[in-house]
């Protein structure tokens, strides 16, 4: 069976896809749309849901809830991807080479890996972004660093078990140097866990993301789901919409992502299925 | 009537297997007090027959038709929990891997104790003392002791003699053992297979024996069944089927079992080209605060070896054969002595130093599942090796090409992934791998020992056309002896990381000076065939 027939055989991998390839779709059309940008005040405030203009209400300001959640999409969609690519790449190369030369320079590496998992992960991440003043950047960067040690973990257990099979003892008996026995032997093997791991990991980081942004350590300049439920907190009980829409969006999102990391899981590792 | 008999047995395979039968109407009879050997390769359908009988097939795996009649039952219609009451108290299995049979985190006490209460309503002090006289009975020594060690802790041998204590503990009539031998050493098959052959005897029990080797039949069987692509291709005393094979295919499996004598001349006598001096290799165990155990694997072992010579380093698993391999190929960093490559010395050389002269020394591997990256293509595995010597990769694949059809494949197959192959096919790309390089030393570990034996022969012969043709030295490492006697020159015999004895394979074979090779050499199995 064909990767995409595997990943499509399990309904929930579907729908996510779906969903996911929808949600990066408004994204990226955000601004097409809705050109006056999502700060734009434009009626009065707390208008429910359906009203003239407004299908999804307007916040306490009296901004358009629904560019806000486009909006918001891109924020979280931009946070997650490159806090997990940031955190992938430096995982790799940590798990990589403690994995692969093993002895002293992995028990160096993985007491720094263990460094950053016993501290509390968002309690590192919420003085990190203070200290770098909240922008998108010191967002990505600290959702990064709390996140790459489980990519480092991951990568140098499979590191561990494929560096003694014999095809990688050939490579090195035929002369090729350690790099290229790592990136063009060792790795394309590793890679399925790592695809799987990260797509969650796409999830956390939103996840992440939001909370920074609803304690107000998000990007003050731009509008997200977190800082949108952050800034509707106090008209919750009156307007029900600001919060939940915001945070339902949230949900989906991360949903649909960890409906597609169990679809790679399965069409990455037929054997291991259900 | 004998106490089982398998009638038209058919076993499908689920749909979308390669084929839509395991086992093809097979009618055998296992007679009582009588042992009975299946022989056949892998995918002739043995194993299934044998897990058929104990209601265990995999899932998705059927008894399609057929009748197993078990002292006149009929097995396969069997309500599921009065099989599973048969199974251990009627019919017993012991399998091939008695590491993976254990449970490794449960004391061995508890687990023969558990086989006993399962069926039996007696006390754990009970069980306890049935089990040892049982595990006495397999000639274990030291009961108290071992009853309160773990799986780990004990030798393939002695795990083998548990798990047939286990097996034996509710008396059965029926002893299934799946090539219960594989595993382990030649000397230690000798001693299981004696002890099966006794305890048979003993309790006049039926014993079905599933195995690949005809050496093992010879040495064990009543009667004998050949089986092939799910059928059963001839089948009767052993005498009459060893010594009047009437199916081609058998004559082949029998020719195809290694003599145990050697053909091959004493090497000619040239100046070596590779000279192995004094070489010590040592791990230490233990971690950051324990103090480290020190393990000297291979201990002050020198060795010669000259161009279109084959030296065979033979010995059990532990002799440390394949960590001097290792040292000599430099995937190990040997701890003290020397290895002379025509005159230089690349036991201690930089990477830098040493990276030109590594194409000389290839080698091919045991297991050909892991030596081939299963993300490449045939042409990119074989042609990887001299790019990385700066070869243009046209020319590259050409040669790769050529190289494949002498190791006897289809050039065209250079496009395909490593698993559209047989185990013997990717032994092939294995040996065109290293071939691909112009090595001047070849380093075969173990190269046959995954095979079956008529793919195994055919390996052998190629590794020895290739050697004459090349002009190779050739280092071939294996437990067999009698793989040995077909391909090598010399032979060196290690144990425990020193050599025990080197010399012409001819007189190894015919002289051997140590009790520890003459103990070898006894434990071949099946020595009467031929």
């Amino acid at each position: 069976m064909s990767f995409a027939r595997r990943f499509f055989s399990r309904p929930t991998a579907a729908v996510g896809f779906v969903v996911f390839l929808a949600i990066v779709i408004i994204a990226l059309a955000a601004p097409l749309l809705f050109a006056r940008g999502p700060f734009a005040i434009v009626g009065m405030p707390l208008l429910a849901p359906g009203s003239p203009g407004l299908p999804a209400g307007s916040d306490v300001l009296g901004r358009n809830m629904m560019i806000g959640l486009a909006y918001g999409a891109r924020v979280s969609l931009l946070v997650g991807i490159s806090a997990t690519l940031v955190a992938t790449g430096v995982g790799i190369l940590f798990g990589a080479v403690a994995g692969y030369y093993g002895g002293v320079v992995d028990d160096l590496l993985m007491r720094v890996t263990e460094f950053f998992q016993i501290i509390p992960a968002f309690v590192l991440l919420m003085v990190l972004v203070a200290f770098l003043q909240p922008s998108l950047t010191s967002a990505v960067i600290g959702i990064a660093l709390i996140s790459w040690p489980q990519v480092a973990r991951v990568v140098r257990g499979e590191f561990l078990t494929l560096r003694s099979r014999e095809f990688v003892e050939a490579a090195r008996t035929l002369g090729m140097r350690d790099t290229r026995i790592i990136l063009t032997q060792i790795l394309p093997n590793a890679l399925p866990p790592i695809v799987v791991i990260s797509s969650m990991m796409v999830g956390n980081a939103i996840l992440a993301e939001s909370a920074l942004s609803f304690l107000g350590l998000g990007d003050p300049n731009l509008l997200s789901w977190g800082s949108m439920i952050g800034g509707a907190r106090s008209a919750m009980w009156v307007a029900w919409w600001t919060t939940t829409l915001p945070g339902i969006s949230i949900m989906i999102t991360v949903l649909a992502l960890n409906f597609m990391g169990d679809g790679l899981n399965d069409a990455l590792n037929p054997r291991r299925g259900r | 009537m004998g106490l089982v008999s398998i009638q038209n047995l058919t076993v499908a395979l689920p749909p979308g297997a390669d084929r839509p039968k395991a086992v093809d109407d097979v009618s055998l009879e296992v007679g009582r007090n009588q042992i009975v050997c299946i022989v056949g390769e892998s995918g002739s359908g043995k194993s299934l027959t044998a897990h058929a009988i104990m209601g265990l097939l995999p899932r998705g795996v059927t008894a399609a038709g057929g009748q197993i009649l078990f002292d006149g039952v009929d097995l396969l219609k069997e309500p599921p929990g009065a099989m599973r009451k048969r199974r251990g108290r009627d019919i017993a299995m012991i399998f091939q891997d008695p590491m993976a049979a254990l449970n490794p985190v449960v004391a061995i006490g508890r687990q023969v104790t558990e086989q006993i209460r399962a069926h039996r309503a007696i006390s754990e002090a009970e069980a306890l003392k049935q089990a040892g006289a049982l595990l006495g009975e397999m000639g274990l020594k030291d009961i108290e002791s071992l009853l309160k060690s773990y799986p780990h802790q004990l030798s393939g041998g002695q795990r083998q003699r548990v798990m047939i204590a286990m097996a034996l503990s509710l008396s059965p009539q029926l002893l299934i053992a799946d090539e219960p031998t594989t595993a382990l050493d030649v000397t230690t098959q000798a001693q299981i297979l004696k002890l099966i052959k006794r305890i048979q005897a003993e309790r006049e029990m039926s014993v079905l024996f599933i195995t690949h080797d005809f050496g093992v039949v010879a040495d064990m069987a009543d009667s004998v069944a050949v089986m092939r692509h799910g059928r059963v291709l001839e089948s009767g005393t052993v005498a009459e089927v060893l010594g009047n094979p009437s199916h081609s295919y058998t004559r082949a499996l029998i020719a195809a079992v290694p003599r145990g004598e050697s053909q091959l001349p004493p090497p000619p006598d040239v100046r070596p080209l590779v000279q192995v001096n004094k070489l010590t290799k040592r791990f230490r165990r233990g971690g950051m605060f324990a103090p480290g155990k020190v393990n000297t694997a291979v201990d002050n072992v020198s060795l010669t070896l000259s161009r279109g010579e084959t030296l065979g380093i033979v010995g059990e698993s532990g002799s440390g054969k394949s960590t001097l391999a290792r040292c000599i190929i430099r995937l190990l960093d040997p701890d003290a002595g020397e290895v002379l490559l025509d005159g230089a010395d690349i036991a201690h050389m930089k990477p830098g130093e040493l990276g030109p002269l590594r194409r000389r020394i290839q080698m091919v591997f045991q297991d050909p599942f892991s030596s081939l990256n299963p993300r490449q293509t045939i042409g990119d595995i074989l042609t990887i090796g001299p790019r990385i010597y700066g070869e243009d990769p046209k020319e590259a694949r050409a040669r790769a090409a050529d190289i494949l059809r002498l190791v006897g494949l289809n050039p065209e197959t250079m496009n395909r992934l490593p698993h559209e192959f047989s185990g013997g096919q990717r032994q092939r790309i294995g040996l065109a791998r290293a071939l691909m390089l112009k090595p001047d030393v070849l380093i075969a570990d173990e190269p046959v020992s995954a095979l079956d034996v008529t793919v195994q022969a055919q390996v052998l012969q190629l590794l020895d056309d290739v050697r004459q043709q090349m002009n190779l030295a050739m280092l071939f490492i294996t437990h067999d002896m009698r793989v040995a006697a077909q391909v090598c020159h010399r032979v060196m015999v290690m144990r425990h990381g020193k050599i025990v004895e080197t010399g012409p394979t001819r007189d190894i074979f015919a002289r051997p000076s140590s009790d520890y090779t003459k103990a070898l050499l006894a434990a071949i199995p099946g020595r009467q065939v031929r």
